[in-house]
């Protein structure tokens, strides 16, 4: 690998039809061993710069170099070097357990009885010996993932790339898949690279992430140093609808460093909550405007995203919604294969 | 290269081992054709012989312009089955392909190093297979109705030394290699399943009412038969009959057919090496 890095993209660009840019000019390392989140609404970018990185899609321009490979250069040798876990279930379901980590070792030209060998030994790692003889259409979907992490180590990965892996999985599911995973870096010190929705799981799983919106890194670093920036408690009032705006005069209370106001809700970022809620209904009892509702927050990831982004994690309010994004991304994926 | 081509053509056979229904529909169907429609035409070559114009003066010569010099339309319709299975099991190769890109299995394999050519080889493999084995099939079951009076079989009235055998397993297997080709070239260009099978009934109807699998051979049009010999079905089936019946009915040898055969096989197989290795570069 370059260096200690497992990861580095320059200005790394896709634009889709000549129209339409997914990803524009972001630059990043992931550090060797570490666990680096990506994290982004739908059709923010995530799963285009993973496809670039995995050799799946190439970019339009700049460069992403994974485990000291130039991606453009040597894709079938960086996918040697790296395992993928798909966001959607792609376990073959008319084969066993054991047989589709077999297949799996095949496509990376392992010869059959270390392939045998290699999938016995994945299918006790992933606590999966019981079912390694059944269907994997007869696996849950928390089996299944797990089945899929299998598949994605057959080939001794120094990269691991996780595209959502736990969407669609119950709590339990997730917990136990985040488990194998954690347990894994602990062991191996594989470097793994996550693109998620759960702003929780990035929280409690990755050492560095990065926000993408629009096709941007818009912040990256520590989960902690992220929370630090927003420099203390986020107090949420919501007020009767059709009130007067208050923002000025929350903005003129002690220990107040920004206020959002969107609707009948104002999102007032301070020093501190406890001492600024008992000021804030001061305030705005003296303005005659009435608190329906009061919440304070320590920052979390959702906080730093809606920071850095102004946008709750699932909204998308450009006129096309998330979902319209994603749609139309596909049928320009489409179009340009054919 | 050949590790991940055995790898995948083992994925292949498996699942088909383990789709019963399949094997069975895939039985089924030359079965039915071959108990009922072949039996279903009582064409008598006699009427066709005798002193009037339009008849013959024997009746070799009526049995040469009807089927080709086979002893009965069965035995000239049993050898065209070969054709149709040829087609017809070979119709959805294609489709598992794109069922595997709609269920994530062909991303899957695609984001591993296997070269194109065992992804594309390895379907191959399988779906040729098919095709060949029920060639086998048919013609055993058409032998084996010859012996099951009232119905009727395929009767071989050549002398069917090694070289016949060889020369009708080598038509059997380029016609299979031949449509397998062409409906995987459709599954993996295709990503609708809808599509798939608008393109592939396109082609599957004309190529059969083109050749002369089904239609006796006097009885077509002019046209009609100035197609067919040119229609890779026609070729193959032209083979099995000189093979089968030594017919003198055929301007040219078996050879000359394999070689018509191998040619559509070589332009076929050319376009979609440069097609799938296209659609399958490594990175999009």
């Amino acid at each position: 690998m370059q260096g200690s890095e497992a990861v580095v993209t320059e200005k790394l660009t896709k634009v889709y039809g000549g129209k339409v840019k997914a990803v524009s000019e972001i630059s990043f390392q992931v550090h060797r061993g570490e666990a680096f989140g990506f994290l982004g609404p739908n059709g923010a970018g995530k799963t285009t710069t993973l496809s670039m990185l995995t050799a799946g899609l190439r970019p339009t321009s700049g460069q992403a170099v994974v485990a000291g490979l130039d991606v453009g250069k040597f894709p079938e040798l960086v996918k040697r070097q790296i395992g993928v876990i798909f966001q959607e279930s792609t376990a073959d379901g008319d084969l066993t357990g054991l047989e589709n980590i077999e297949v799996a070792a095949g496509c990376f030209g392992i010869p059959r009885s270390e392939a045998r060998s290699r999938a016995r030994s994945l299918i006790e790692q992933m606590q999966l010996k019981e079912a390694s003889d059944r269907l994997a259409k007869t696996y849950s979907g928390g089996m299944r993932r797990r089945l899929e992490l299998a598949v994605g180590l057959v080939n001794q990965p120094k990269i691991l790339f996780l595209d959502e892996p736990t969407l669609g999985l119950d709590p339990q599911g997730r917990a136990g898949f985040w488990g194998f995973v954690q347990k894994l870096r602990k062991e191996t010190g594989l470097t793994v690279f996550v693109t998620t929705h759960y702003l929780d799981e990035a929280d409690g799983m990755c050492d560095r992430i990065a926000i993408i919106d629009h096709g941007t890194i818009v912040a990256s670093g520590t989960p902690g140093d992220l929370k630090d920036k927003l420099g203390g408690d986020v107090v949420t009032l919501k007020t009767a609808s059709g009130t007067r705006d208050l923002s000025d005069a929350l903005r003129g209370l002690p220990g107040v460093f920004s206020v959002q106001h969107q609707d009948s809700s104002y999102r007032v970022k301070c020093q501190s909550g406890e001492t600024f809620v008992p000021i804030a209904v001061d305030a705005c009892s003296r303005a005659g405007v009435g608190i329906t509702g009061v919440s304070v927050k320590r920052p979390s990831l959702d906080e730093v995203f809606l920071e850095f982004t102004g946008r709750e994690f699932r909204e998308d309010g450009e006129g096309m919604t998330a979902t319209d994004r994603a749609v139309m991304m596909n049928r320009i994926r489409g179009q340009m294969r054919r | 290269m050949f590790r991940e081509l055995a790898s995948l053509t083992r994925r292949e056979f498996l699942k088909l081992a383990r789709n019963p229904a399949a094997i069975f529909t895939s039985l089924l169907l030359p079965l039915l054709y071959l108990l009922l429609f072949g039996n279903g035409f009582t064409f008598n070559p006699q009427s066709y012989v005798g002193p009037n114009p339009g008849q013959f003066p024997n009746l070799q010569a009526a049995l040469d312009f009807l089927f080709r010099g086979a002893p009965s339309y069965y035995s000239y319709f049993a050898c065209g089955m070969v054709g149709f299975v040829a087609v017809t099991a070979t119709l959805f190769s294609g489709a598992n392909v794109i069922f595997d890109k709609l269920f994530g299995i062909f991303k899957r394999v695609r984001g591993t190093p296997a070269p194109s050519a065992a992804v594309f080889g390895s379907r191959l493999i399988a779906s040729a297979t098919q095709p060949i084995l029920l060639a086998f099939f048919v013609l055993g079951l058409a032998l084996a109705f010859a012996y099951l009076p009232p119905l009727h079989g395929l009767s071989v009235t050549a002398n069917v030394g090694a070289v016949g055998i060889l020369e009708a397993v080598a038509a059997i297997v380029l016609l299979s290699l031949m449509f397998a080709t062409l409906f995987l070239t459709f599954g993996i260009l295709i990503d609708v399943p809808q599509t798939y099978f608008a393109a592939v009934n396109t082609i599957n109807l004309p190529v059969l009412l083109t050749s002369d699998a089904l239609y006796p051979w006097g009885t077509m049009p002019s046209w009609l038969q100035n197609i067919s010999q040119y229609n890779p079905v026609s070729l193959c089936v032209n083979v099995l009959r000189e093979v089968f019946f030594g017919s003198s009915a055929y301007p040219y040898g078996p050879g000359v057919y394999l070689l018509g055969l191998l040619g559509w096989t070589i332009v076929l197989m050319g376009l979609a090496i440069g097609l799938v290795r296209r659609a399958l570069r490594p990175l999009e």
